[in-house]
């Protein structure tokens, strides 16, 4: 590298710690949200398929409502069981704090934790919409290129998130998003302990819910690291969905339609 | 230049070398070989479109083979006949819900069984026996309010090793294939009843009436059971009424509140629980209200159902007076965070129950008791009506209960619980494995000891164990 490329890529950062200073963590975090999610409520099929030592080994199919609490800003859930044979019919509703399952066999609602496993290597924080910037305070730790899930390099806004009640399901998330685009690139998700339990690669990104977003996520257990699930949306539509479904009792009522 | 300018521009040129190292993080890009080669390519994005209707129906084939062992050399002989050494069953099991136009649906769960059994006849009509749990129309005449008639499961409760606000638990397990209590919820009967529920975003409410539609009969038992009867004699012999409702204080506590009436008394029930954290929900169940000891229960159940003769005496001393007593469950789930295993872990007090003194009675009066003698008899009924009622014998007992997911191996689920009776120490003990070896394909087992000395709540029984093997096929 000559002295020449140096004062220009030195420029550039500079150029780029600007905008980023322009730009607050939590300004980057909340605008990465609106790519994920659309501000309307919605209805989605998720698949999420399992990977063990590289081999496909399961799938499940759910069928997901979310829409925001218009008080904390942060998105409710309802989950319907599709496949397999043996969990379709189980619901499991997210609202603020309250996380239920409910199962058809027994017919009764039990509030489970967020840690609690309920799909594959995936908990149920997981997979359900959220909002980070409702739940973590972000600061910038840098900008760096960094290879997405195609390999293909990324100038990303590294970032740390740190838990900000305690709704959130991990204590610390480091986070990269695509500069310009905020198209989430990567995130890794720590313990309170401070262990890396899970990796996380947005891809896929295309037109679903009236934008362009990532369909697909692949979550790494980095405890067990040849563990690894993918969960695709697949047909997505606008719903609405009246308020009183999210109560417990709503659960054995639900039908997906 | 300016004077200032070089420093500047070696300044710029220093923080050019650091962006340039951290521009290229060596450890970040490695991460990507943890992604496993089957699933490097995206999944085709699948077109916007409504969402497919969603299944609540549930079929599966099961064939369960169970082998018991029995004691000897009982403290208190165990009336005839003796427990089965061995059952094979297999069981057709349906649960279904249908639309019928917009707002009204059809539920139908219910269990075809076919099974031999050590001491039961064949053929005979009690190789086939259906479990006809739930039959009922549901109709929502306005938004989120609903008007269910038929037989119905209606369960409440927050705890899963003793539910004393589940109400309508009472005589409605038939047959269990495990005494895992979170699987006994499942394998019961409904009630007939006729429901209202309205739900809101506030809260919900429900009532519910179970009209008397048939007479008390006695407890049954493996080989007196019906094919094909709906057993209304288990579920509607008096008539019964439920209040509940919840209420959302827009915090993590999520109180019910609940009256219930039967044979003119009442009892009322609370359930609460609260996230504590990202891994630990804490819970409590309780209900109270008058009633006699369960022993004095027992009694009068089997006078009136003509088991015991009408005037029977106690052959223990008992307290036939109606007094406030309280049912309890408390305790909370863990989940650590790096793990796939969820543990339970309950206190439950039942104070109409056995306490230390009423266990001394009770092996006091049976000791040396003849089998089959009237005394034994009495003895060992007022433990099976405490069974029938889904109710703990001792007055307090420790449940500990796990769920191991992906234990050992993928696909591999290990449910284990241990419920011990604090007074003597002794206790349940049940370890079942599932493995799933496809979506449709399950085989599994599981093993049941019952643990503690010959004076003890469960060292006591008759039944010292079992083992099941198990293949299930879901459709």
């Amino acid at each position: 590298m000559n002295w020449l490329t140096r004062i220009v890529f030195s420029a550039l950062a500079l150029f780029a710690a600007d905008a980023a200073l322009a730009q607050t963590a939590q300004e980057i975090v909340a605008a990465t949200d609106r790519v994920r999610n659309p501000d309307q409520p919605f209805r989605s099929v998720l698949t999420l398929t399992e990977y063990v030592g590289g081999k496909e080994r399961d799938h499940d199919v759910l069928a997901v409502y979310s829409k925001v609490d218009p008080t904390s800003g942060q998105f409710r859930n309802l989950v319907q069981y599709l496949e397999p044979a043996r969990d379709a019919g189980k619901r499991v509703l997210l609202d603020g704090h309250s996380l239920w399952f409910f199962d058809p066999d027994s017919k009764v609602s039990v509030r489970i934790s967020p840690q609690q496993r309920l799909i594959g290597q995936a908990a149920v924080g997981d997979i359900l919409t959220v909002n980070l910037s409702i739940d973590y305070t972000a600061s910038m730790v840098g900008v760096e290129a960094i290879d997405d899930a195609a390999r293909k390099s990324r100038q990303c806004w590294h970032l740390e998130l740190k838990a900000a009640n305690d709704l959130a399901t991990y204590s610390r998330v480091e986070y990269w998003v695509e500069q310009g685009s905020f198209y989430p690139v990567k995130g890794k998700f720590y313990s309170d302990s401070g262990r890396l339990l899970k990796i996380v690669y947005f891809r896929n990104f295309s037109q679903r819910l009236g934008s362009i977003r990532p369909v697909e996520q692949i979550i790494i257990d980095a405890v067990d690291t040849s563990l690894a699930t993918t969960a695709a949306f697949g047909e997505s539509a606008f719903r609405d969905v009246p308020e009183g479904w999210f109560q417990r009792d709503y659960l054995p009522r639900l039908q997906i339609k | 230049m300016r004077a200032w300018g070089w420093p500047a521009l070696l300044l710029a040129a220093a923080l050019g070398w650091a962006v340039a190292r951290a521009d290229e993080p060596p450890g970040e890009n490695r991460d990507l070989d943890l992604i496993p080669k089957a699933a490097q390519t995206p999944q085709a994005a699948a077109p916007e479109a409504p969402a497919p209707a969603g299944t609540t129906r549930k079929l599966y084939l099961e064939n369960a083979f169970t082998q018991s062992w029995t004691r000897d050399g009982l403290l208190v002989p165990l009336p005839p006949p003796r427990p089965s050494a061995w059952q094979e069953r297999l069981l057709l099991d349906v649960r279904d819900e249908w639309r019928v136009g917009s707002n009204v649906g059809l539920t139908y769960s219910g269990r075809l069984n076919l099974r031999a059994e050590d001491g039961l006849d064949f053929p005979s009509h009690q190789n086939v026996t259906n479990d006809l749990r739930e039959a009922y129309a549901s109709w929502e005449p306005f938004e989120r309010t609903f008007v269910d008639a038929g037989r119905i499961n209606l369960k409440s409760g927050v705890a899963l090793g003793f539910n004393p606000t589940d109400f309508f638990k009472t005589r409605a397990v038939v047959e269990p294939l495990s005494v895992d209590p979170v699987v006994l919820r499942e394998d019961r009967l409904g009630t007939l009843m006729a429901r209202v529920q309205r739900i809101w975003a506030g809260g919900s409410f429900t009532a519910a009436y179970a009209p008397e539609v048939a007479s008390i009969s006695p407890i049954y038992n493996d080989s007196n059971l019906h094919s094909f009867d709906p057993m209304f004699d288990r579920t509607n012999a008096q008539d019964r009424f439920l209040l509940k409702g919840s209420v959302d204080l827009g915090s993590s506590l999520s109180p019910e509140l609940l009256a219930y009436h039967d044979n003119g008394r009442t009892r009322w029930g609370l359930n609460l629980t609260e996230s504590v954290g990202q891994s630990v929900v804490a819970y409590a169940e309780w209900s109270g209200g008058r009633r006699s000891s369960l022993m004095d229960e027992a009694l009068s159940f089997g006078r009136a159902s003509g088991t015991l003769p009408a005037g029977a005496p106690s052959v223990l001393p008992s307290d036939s007076r109606q007094h406030f007593r309280n049912e309890l469950a408390a305790g909370a789930s863990y989940t650590p965070s790096e793990t796939k295993i969820t543990f339970n872990l309950e206190y439950h007090f039942n104070e109409a129950a056995f306490s230390g003194r009423d266990w001394n009675n009770w092996f006091l009066a049976g000791t040396g008791t003849r089998r089959g003698s009237p005394v034994a008899g009495q003895l060992w009924y007022i433990r099976g009506y405490a069974a029938d009622q889904q109710e703990p014998v001792g007055r307090n007992s420790i449940f500990l209960r796990a769920d191991w997911v992906d234990a050992f191996v993928p696909k591999l689920e290990l449910t284990g619980f241990v419920d011990t009776d604090v007074v003597d120490g002794s206790a349940r003990l049940q370890v079942t494995a599932d493995y799933y070896l496809s979506d449709h394909w399950t085989i599994g087992g599981l093993v049941l000891a019952e643990l503690g000395a010959r004076r003890s709540d469960f060292g006591s029984l008759a039944q010292g164990g079992s083992v099941l093997a198990k293949v299930a096929r879901y459709f």
